[in-house]
């Protein structure tokens, strides 16, 4: 399902929260399902057909299941909802465990059907610390200073030039000369 | 249907017309003059208009990422540090968060957001990365217990 | 907005002005840092269309220092609209006449050509000394920090400094220095 579908319905994300609380009300009302009895692409569906449905039928006596033999075309199975909304899933060269995935999840659906979801979160208090502003990371020294202030316009990082290198070298020539005198 | 004669057969597109133009002056409500009403106009526009809402998608990603870089630079520099130092130590650190996250703390969790950037400071410093130095003395209060390796 | 969203929302996006010493500064190099601020780049909260670009008052703007040769040889190019009238005037020249346009020109022409750009300018001061009027003077908040160091002139130092200074070699006793006057 894509999100980009232009004739896609769009709305926020909803959970049918009411739907269980006292009684389960299962939302698919028609189940169908279409398939071909040579083919090898119905070969899922012909195996579930076999062995899952009529437990299906038997645990679910609110569903009501239509077989469709359908020779020479591709599977499917269209679900119908309590609500009127209609979804085909197309079968083509599933496998028997696809088969089974697919009809406990269209029997567990909403019969929302498919939406573009919105952004659900939204907060009326976004920031607990506070929102930036420039005044949050500003030193309070600043308040103090007259503009403008040479100490402040000086570049944080000063590369030491290679006279005070040499100075340093000098200075540190001039200790360990002194040093052995002391001894 | 009943054509009384070949070339009126041959010719007939069929009776979907009336649908296949409202779907596509559907999305040309919006449009300026001919373009929103006359079919032959408005397939035209309206062909234009999906194909850049096709590649626009991809643009929207890499404009919201360079935002955010933008912003986060700012952040960054803010408390004189370097965004891409931050962004190579919090990795180093093994904190994953993403450009978006990292931007929405800047912006309503500053304080969130400056621990962040001492904590990545102490792991460059610590890691001696390139750059580092010339920043200045990396900021004190962080309290790691030598666990950032 | 309740009273305190709206506050807040005045604190967050206040408009802060920024002094600038452009004292032996490249002036390109300086246009890069201030054009940043006039654009609102420096602010988290920066975003294409929302306007958070900052005031910034530059100061000795005449004697901001030109890498190379570039006093003699940049040239800027004007035309006034009509025939025979284009014009290359070099950067010493200009800086004459106006000391303020070299800096002026420098961020301008960092920025990009978007209709963005003359808003950003009118938030630019620039001053050739340090004689700033009061009111702006005011306003000001915060001073970026220059991106080269001045160096110390040699007369700028002490005697006691000179002498402290380590010699390599010094003048034998006879020698005769002539003093330039």
């Amino acid at each position: 399902m894509s999100n980009n579908n232009l004739f896609l319905p769009v709305g926020f994300p909803r959970a049918p929260l009411a739907n269980g609380v006292g009684r389960w009300i299962c939302q698919l009302q028609r189940l169908t399902f279409k398939f071909c009895k040579n083919y090898p692409s119905s070969r899922g569906m012909r195996e579930f057909l076999e062995f899952e449905l009529l437990d299906f039928t038997k645990k679910n006596p609110g569903i009501v299941v239509y077989v469709k033999p359908r020779r020479h075309r591709a599977p499917n199975l269209t679900a119908e909802y309590l609500n009127g909304e209609k979804q085909i899933v197309d079968c083509r060269n599933f496998s028997y465990e696809e088969v089974k995935k697919w009809v406990s999840l269209l029997r567990s659906q909403s019969g929302r059907g498919t939406v573009r979801l919105l952004k659900m979160w939204h907060t009326d208090h976004p920031s607990i610390q506070g929102p930036w502003s420039p005044f949050v990371n500003r030193d309070p020294k600043l308040n103090w200073v007259e503009f403008p202030n040479e100490d402040l316009s000086q570049p944080i990082y000063i590369e030491k030039s290679a006279t005070e290198k040499l100075i340093e070298i000098f200075e540190e020539q001039q200790r360990i000369e002194r040093q052995p005198k002391q001894e | 249907m009943v054509f009384r004669t070949f070339p009126l057969f041959v010719r007939n597109r069929g009776p979907d017309e009336l649908w296949r133009k409202r779907r596509i002056l559907k999305l040309s409500a919006h449009f300026h003059g001919r373009s929103r009403n006359c079919y032959s106009i408005a397939v035209r526009a309206v062909h234009r208009a999906l194909v850049y809402a096709t590649k626009a998608r991809a643009l929207k990603k890499e404009d919201m990422r360079a935002l955010w870089d933008a912003r986060l630079t700012a952040a960054c520099e803010e408390h004189k540090f370097s965004y891409s130092l931050m962004r190579e130590s919090l990795s180093r650190c093994n904190i994953l968060l993403n450009r978006k996250v990292l931007t929405d703390l800047a912006i309503w969790e500053p304080r969130s957001f400056k621990s962040l950037v001492k904590l990545a400071w102490s792991r460059a410093s610590q890691d001696g990365l390139n750059g580092v130095k010339e920043l200045g003395e990396e900021p004190s209060g962080v309290i790691t217990r030598g666990m950032i390796k | 907005m309740s009273i305190y969203k709206r506050a807040q929302q005045w604190t967050t996006f206040t408009r802060v002005w920024h002094l600038f010493d452009a004292k032996w500064q490249n002036p390109f190099e300086s246009a890069k840092i201030i054009q940043k601020y006039l654009a609102g780049l420096h602010k988290p909260i920066y975003g294409p269309s929302a306007d958070t670009g900052d005031h910034v008052v530059v100061i000795n703007s005449k004697e901001i220092a030109l890498p190379g040769d570039e006093w003699q040889k940049r040239v800027y190019f004007h035309h006034t609209g009509f025939a025979g009238g284009a014009s290359w005037t070099f950067a010493w020249e200009l800086h004459e006449k106006d000391p303020t346009l070299v800096l002026k020109k420098a961020i301008y022409n960092s920025m990009k050509g978007n209709l963005y750009r003359h808003t950003k300018m009118e938030r630019l001061h620039i001053y050739p000394d340090a004689n700033v009027p009061q009111e702006i003077l005011e306003n000001v908040t915060n001073q970026i920090r220059r991106p080269r160091l001045i160096p110390k002139r040699l007369d700028e130092y002490s005697e006691e400094e000179v002498e402290k200074f380590p010699k390599l070699i010094d003048y034998p006793e006879d020698y005769v220095i002539q003093k330039i006057k």
